[in-house]
């Protein structure tokens, strides 16, 4: 990802009030993990599980923090018990920073993702998870103001899967 | 020692805490013994730990408490190992130990009836301040003593296996009921509004 994007992803995320972000790192996105560690506005949370990431989110969230969880396709599911749980069925909004590898956008898709890439979007619907494709930096700073809003409105997880120029 | 004797000596000494509990007997027991508006009854295992270890990182000046069971941690180990990293300094954990998934109602041992050891395991993890309590003076002393102490602190309560929960009545409130009735008891005493909550 071009350091333009990371600057503007991390940006947007405080615009929309994002204050809190679990994490376990991941190949396309991590450029903005020292920019979130930097950032005296953002506490940022490293976690050993993404199950756990969602769970201390959530726990975040009902203490009065706009949190998110930033994580790599293969942590929907190894999170999916936490997401259906504390997530829909409590009823906690997180949004869920996604580093969407192997799908059809990814632009180092190869053998070793695409099966994780083909079943994550699926997998979001199974679970009634609200998400969003971002493919480029186009009107990036709206999309996550609407995502965030949307976790709010609905009281539940809802999915920014990053692609295509994010995954370069 | 069984589990309700050490809840009932911790109801006495809530006043601010927010206390969090898992799935298992000691949620309907906790919610017996406890109308604390700051009480989040989250039914889910494995999930209370992660739960409590958010609300100590957003709310530091705030003692929580996470209550929990042995099938629930040994279901999220990992969480161990970020407490151990973490350290909050506000937050006490309760693994009631009976070595058994008595939700089963085959009462099926846990591995912490055979070779496990929670105690070790948090102490691996980097969890110093660990330690097992095998009967109610213990409790009382080292257990409620920690109320009052600014460290993490994670109890191994080894309790006997105990069906008290099924003869008590469940919570009358639901998940989201409770949810609400906790972020609004937060929104009282922390003066602030959490984002997400409604404004009608």
């Amino acid at each position: 990802m071009r350091d333009d994007l990371a600057k503007r992803l991390v940006q947007s995320l405080k615009d929309a009030g994002i204050n809190f972000v679990t994490y376990l790192p991941e190949t396309r996105l991590s450029q903005i993990i020292p920019l979130l560690r930097d950032d005296p506005d953002l506490e940022l949370i490293a976690v050993s599980s993404e199950q756990e990431a969602v769970t201390i989110a959530a726990g975040a969230t009902l203490g009065g923090k706009q949190a998110a969880v930033y994580m790599e396709n293969t942590g929907i599911y190894v999170s999916s018990y936490s997401l259906l749980t504390v997530g829909k069925q409590l009823g906690v909004p997180v949004l869920l920073i996604v580093g969407y590898l192997g799908g059809v956008p990814d632009q180092r898709n190869s053998f070793l993702y695409a099966t994780i890439g083909k079943h994550t979007i699926p997998v979001l619907q199974g679970m009634g998870i609200d998400y969003m494709l971002l493919e480029d930096g186009v009107n990036l700073e709206g999309k996550i103001q609407d995502a965030v809003r949307g976790a709010n409105a609905l009281r539940a997880p809802f999915a920014l899967l990053f692609a295509g120029e994010f995954s370069i | 020692m069984i589990r309700y004797e050490c809840l009932e000596l911790l109801a006495g000494r809530m006043t601010d805490q927010l206390v969090v509990t898992s799935q298992s007997g000691q949620r309907i027991e906790w919610a017996h013994l406890s109308r604390h508006e700051g009480n989040l009854l989250v039914g889910m295992m494995g999930c209370a730990v992660g739960v409590a270890t958010g609300l100590a990182l957003a709310l530091p000046h705030r003692k929580v408490i996470a209550l929990d069971s042995d099938g629930s941690v040994l279901l999220s180990l990992f969480n161990l190992a970020t407490l151990g990293n973490l350290r909050p300094k506000n937050l006490v954990v309760y693994v009631f130990d009976n070595g058994v998934y008595s939700g089963s109602r085959i009462s099926y041992p846990t591995a912490t009836s055979g070779n496990t050891n929670l105690e070790a395991v948090a102490r691996g993890a980097g969890i110093v301040n660990a330690h097992t309590i095998r009967d109610i003076a213990d409790f009382k002393q080292k257990g409620i003593d920690a109320l009052a102490q600014n460290e993490l602190a994670f109890f191994v309560c080894k309790v006997e296996e105990s069906l008290l929960h099924r003869e008590i009545p469940r919570p009358d409130t639901d998940l989201a009921e409770n949810k609400y009735t906790f972020v609004r008891y937060l929104e009282r005493t922390e003066e602030k509004s959490i984002p997400f909550v409604g404004r009608g």
